[in-house]
Parts: structure tokens; sequence; C-alpha cells
């Protein structure tokens, strides 16, 4: 994985939840499965597993309501853990997924921080699949944009 | 919203920086095309053109095949489509999960403190 290189994307976003409960929402089963998504699937509870510890894992399985055929297995390696802070790793997304999306593993990072009035703030950040990135995996967004006005000069 | 992420672009923008390699890149936007045809609207050399070529080649901006004795360059615009699809697809998942996270935390805010769940302070600790 190109764990070094800067994340291709990067979403920030406050949520008016104390950071321990935001935590929690990524890191206790019965609620990540709660939210989770994508709209219209469904996470089956004993398809969810959670080892949340450096060197651990999470897993579990999205079933489309629409197609149960569709499930998408996730299952997040973590390689960083810090209690309230922080989830880093990587997500290998495999099964049947939908339209054409095919299997891929990410790095994933998400940081969580206190901000004014008990509101916490979530970072996250993605890396590209390797097999999308290479050979030159830096920049592509901004590359994207770059090439546009170069073409429409 | 989501922030820009920034980055080192020392390939790509590399590659783009120069005027010649645009306008190169721009002519392959119309289909691939040999050393000598890109050569035309330039007053630089073949050689030149070559070396232009390998730098956007390096950057995958383009690939170069070859059919019989010339060398015929393309854009590689699957590369680029194929990461921009998949990152813009990305985010837009992350941002639906936002606006559920959210509604989601509203739902736990309006029941009573007794129904949510335990901190698990001790959970995943070795």
């Amino acid at each position: 994985m190109t764990t070094t290189t800067t994340p291709q994307l990067a979403l920030t976003r406050i949520f008016d939840a104390p950071r321990t409960l935001l935590y929690q929402e990524f890191t206790d089963p019965d609620l990540l499965a709660a939210w989770w998504g994508p709209i219209g699937n469904s996470l089956p509870r004993d398809e969810i597993e959670f080892d949340v510890r450096p060197g651990g894992h999470q897993r579990w399985t999205e079933v489309s309501a629409a197609d149960p055929r569709i499930r998408v297995h996730v299952r997040f390696d973590l390689t960083q853990v810090v209690d309230g802070e922080l989830l880093d790793g990587t997500m290998h997304v495999t099964g049947q997924l939908p339209e054409g999306f095919e299997p891929f593993e990410t790095r994933v990072r998400l940081e969580f921080h206190d901000e004014a009035d008990g509101r916490t703030r979530l970072e996250v950040r993605q890396w590209l699949p390797e097999h999308l990135a290479s050979p030159s995996d830096q920049g592509w967004r901004e590359a994207f944009t770059k090439l546009d006005a170069a073409l429409a000069a | 919203m989501p922030e820009r992420p920034s980055g080192d672009l020392d390939l790509l923008f590399g590659a783009l920086a120069d005027a010649t390699r645009r306008g190169i890149v721009e002519r392959l936007a119309l289909g691939e095309a040999t050393v000598t045809e890109l050569a035309a609207p330039f007053s630089i050399s073949l050689p030149a053109i070559s070396r232009h070529l390998k730098v956007l080649e390096r950057a995958s901006l383009i690939t170069r095949s070859r059919h019989g004795r010339w060398r015929r360059a393309r854009l590689s615009p699957t590369t680029i489509a194929s990461a921009a699809t998949w990152l813009s697809r990305c985010e837009r998942l992350w941002v639906e999960r936002f606006g559920r996270l959210d509604e989601h935390l509203a739902r736990l805010a309006s029941q009573e403190p007794a129904s949510l769940p335990e901190t698990k302070t001790k959970r995943g600790k070795r």
C-alpha cells in the first residue's frame, strides 16, 4: 500500500456529538450498523466482528435490500488505533459489488478531534487503491483539474 | 464541505507545466498521433518532441505503441477517468454516510440517556 504518500481524498465534517460518542459510532457494532449504509443496505449483526486495537480489525457485510445477491464484504485491518481519537488501516472490499465496482483495498484514516461546544471534527483520509494510482499516485485529483484547464485552454 | 487534498504533484504537474506538452496533450485528446504529426504545429525538432513524450509517458498521461516503424502516442484516459470516478464515488459515499450519521446522532440524542450504549473503555486493549 502507498502509506507514505498524500491521501487523494480528504474530507472534514463536524458532528454535534462528543468525541467519545462519535468514536463509538465507528467502533461499536450496533451503532455502526445503524447508519453505515449505503442506503437500503443492511449489515447482518452476525456478520459484524470487531476487534478494535492496533493489529486488530473490523469486519462486516453490506447486503443490498433490493438485490440480496449483492453482498459486499468489508474488512478494515487496523494498523493504528488510539481510543477515541484515531483509526487507521487498510480497508479490503470484496464480494459481489454493485454496478461494476471492482474489489479493492484502500488505506483509510479517521481522526476524531474535539471542537467547541462539545462537538467533534471528523477528518477522513483515503488513498487511491494501488491499481488505480500506480505508477503515478500523487495528486491525481488536482491533476484532473489542471488537465481539464489545459485541454480547455 | 470536503476540502481539497494538497499533494506532491511533481510528476503530473511537472509533465503539464510545459506549454509544448500541454499542446501535445490537447492534440492527443483528439486522437492518437505519431511524433511527426505531433511535431507539426511546433517549431521544434523531432528529438525534442520525443523527449516531451517521455515526460508525459512517465507521468502516465500517455502510452505509446509501435505500429510498423511508427510509434504512436495516445492519451491514457482510462487511467485518469477510472481514478477520478473511483474518488468521486468514494467521496459521495462518505458524504452520504455523514448525513446518516448526523441523523443517527440526532436519534440517539432524542432518546433517554439510559438507552445509550455503555462506554467500553476497556474494549480492545491488549
